[in-house]
């Protein structure tokens, strides 16, 4: 058996028996797992198996059915926790929603404005350098290839240097030169902050990941250190293990 | 409750505003609106008839008028946000759903108060053919402005339950029409009645269920419970609900009246229906 992560005092992320059900249907079931300060947790499951609903619900967009979570502390369920949980936290959703016809400075300054950010042109301008999006500043987001998209939605999601990060699938779409930088980024990033990123590509997790969390089918399968998951076995023959039902929680 | 930030709902305010009037769509609506409610005003055979420098011909018909321009300015508020699945940033940010609500809501107002400043061209025309009243006119655009801030809310809430802009333009519409006829007629006012009762029934099913498939068949149930109550009470059924008409409020303003009862009818329309956007836009934490 893996060991827990962490114990919950020292948690930046913490998930307790969190279900999302919606009329018949559970998207995520009994979900628990911790993610320490400053580590860079990789959030895997097949496609369909309820990262991003979790995901949503960490955020506070959604609220659990039942269970709880909290980030650095905070519980994103109750309105006036999550107003300052979304100040020290940032997100990146799946498929990187962007307003298309905002530049990305546009962009990066409307939402510079509404978390009110000190010193915004500052902070635009180091994101911009981070993420690498200068050179197509000024034009229509609806004109950008999906990669400078995706990258424009990591802007936004550093714009406010955030304790805590979670990256909805953050190098999909993008070509291999692209998936390096973003993953040399994520890693830099992983030093100062805590990362929750999903993803179902095994090699993404074994490049930037500390620690697992697997779910399948909506159920927590594996949660605890990259290196105790590959421990016996390659990654991909244990995702394989893992989501045929060898459930392994600590 | 909680302080709204002026700061929040400006930025959002002039999101919606940009993302309005960046667009050709934008002006298309803008031209369309002066040119149809200066034929409505100008072009009746009743405003020469007349011989009076008012906009009484244009008041019978702004109502009508304004149940397809309202829909177009909020059709995309929230459908677009769904459909794009930017409602994720936005709800994400460190916002309170009632700042982002109210930020929507102004943008919208902005946009369809810079359409009636433009048609503000309608009184030169006035001012060109006769002596219109100053008095009158404030009152007629006051009026004017009052039912689109009704209109507006009403085309927001229909933009909630769609993530297609046609869609949302025609739900917009429907609520926008159901003001703006349910004093028309008895039979009309019934008709609104037992469509407005079958609507709060679905709703408020959906909202406390999350079922969207049961509030097809609680909306027919309400439909059937209302229909039975107005065949029980055929003149006071209709007569609850023709107090809800839009143009029977707006009259006041056209004789250069200005009831505090209208201006409460208009902007506590307004008010409830944004306190009801607030509540669907809630259902997610639910």
């Amino acid at each position: 058996m893996a060991k827990a992560s962490t114990s919950s005092a020292a948690a930046s992320i913490q998930a307790k028996e969190v279900s999302k059900i919606y009329g018949h249907f559970a998207a995520i079931q009994n979900v628990s797992f911790t993610v320490r300060p400053n580590t860079v947790a990789a959030f895997l499951g097949p496609n369909g198996a309820g990262k991003s609903t979790t995901m949503k619900i960490l955020t506070g967009y959604l609220a659990p059915t039942t269970g709880s979570v909290s980030l650095i502390g905070l519980d994103p369920s109750d309105p006036a926790q999550r107003i300052v949980l979304a100040r020290r936290l940032g997100y990146l959703p799946e498929n990187g929603p962007l307003y298309q016809d905002m530049t990305p400075r546009e962009l990066l300054d409307f939402l510079g404005k509404v978390r009110g950010v000190s010193n915004l042109s500052a902070a635009i301008d180091r994101v911009a350098s981070q993420c690498a999006i200068k050179s197509v500043f000024e034009k229509p987001i609806y004109k950008l290839s999906k990669g400078f998209r995706q990258r424009v939605g990591m802007a936004q999601a550093l714009l406010h240097d955030p304790e805590v990060l979670i990256l909805d699938e953050p190098t999909s779409g993008l070509d291999p030169l692209q998936i390096r930088e973003v993953r040399a980024l994520i890693r830099e990033l992983g030093k100062t902050k805590t990362i929750l990123l999903s993803t179902h590509i095994l090699q993404e997790v074994e490049a930037v990941a500390q620690q697992v969390i697997l779910i399948n089918e909506g159920q927590l399968a594996y949660t605890g250190s990259l290196a105790d998951l590959k421990k016996d076995s390659t990654i991909e023959q244990r995702f394989y293990d893992l989501c045929e039902g060898k459930k392994e929680v600590a | 409750m909680f302080a709204l930030n002026p700061r929040v709902v400006g930025a959002i305010a002039g999101k919606e505003l940009r993302s309005f009037l960046g667009n050709p769509t934008g002006y298309v609506f803008l031209t369309l609106f002066i040119a149809t409610s200066a034929a409505a005003a100008f072009l009746d055979d009743g405003f020469f008839s007349r011989n009076l420098a008012d906009l009484a011909t244009l008041n019978r018909m702004m109502p009508a008028l304004l149940v397809f321009f309202v829909p177009a300015i909020t059709m995309n508020t929230w459908s677009e946000e769904r459909r794009s699945g930017t409602d994720e940033l936005l709800l994400t940010l460190p916002v309170h759903d009632g700042e982002v609500v109210l930020g929507k809501y102004l943008g919208a107002l902005i946009v369809y108060t810079v359409g009636l400043l433009f048609s503000l061209t309608h009184i030169g025309v006035l001012a060109y053919l006769g002596e219109p009243d100053p008095g009158l006119m404030f009152s007629t655009y006051l009026g004017y402005w009052l039912l689109g801030a009704l209109f507006v809310a009403v085309g927001m809430a229909g933009s909630m339950f769609a993530s297609n802009a046609t869609v949302a333009f025609i739900l917009g519409a429907l609520g926008c029409s159901g003001l703006v006829f349910s004093g028309a007629a008895p039979w009309s006012s019934g008709l609104v009645g037992v469509l407005l009762i079958a609507g709060v029934i679905a709703l408020l099913f959906y909202v406390f269920t999350g079922l969207a498939q049961g509030a097809g068949l609680s909306a027919l149930v309400g439909a059937a419970g209302a229909l039975v109550l107005w065949f029980a009470m055929p003149e006071q059924f209709p007569g609850v609900f023709a107090g809800l008409s839009a143009p029977e409020h707006f009259a006041s303003f056209g004789e250069g009246m200005v009831r505090l009862g209208d201006v409460v009818y208009f902007l506590g329309g307004a008010w409830a229906t944004l306190v009801l956007c607030g509540l669907l836009l809630g259902r997610r934490h639910w």
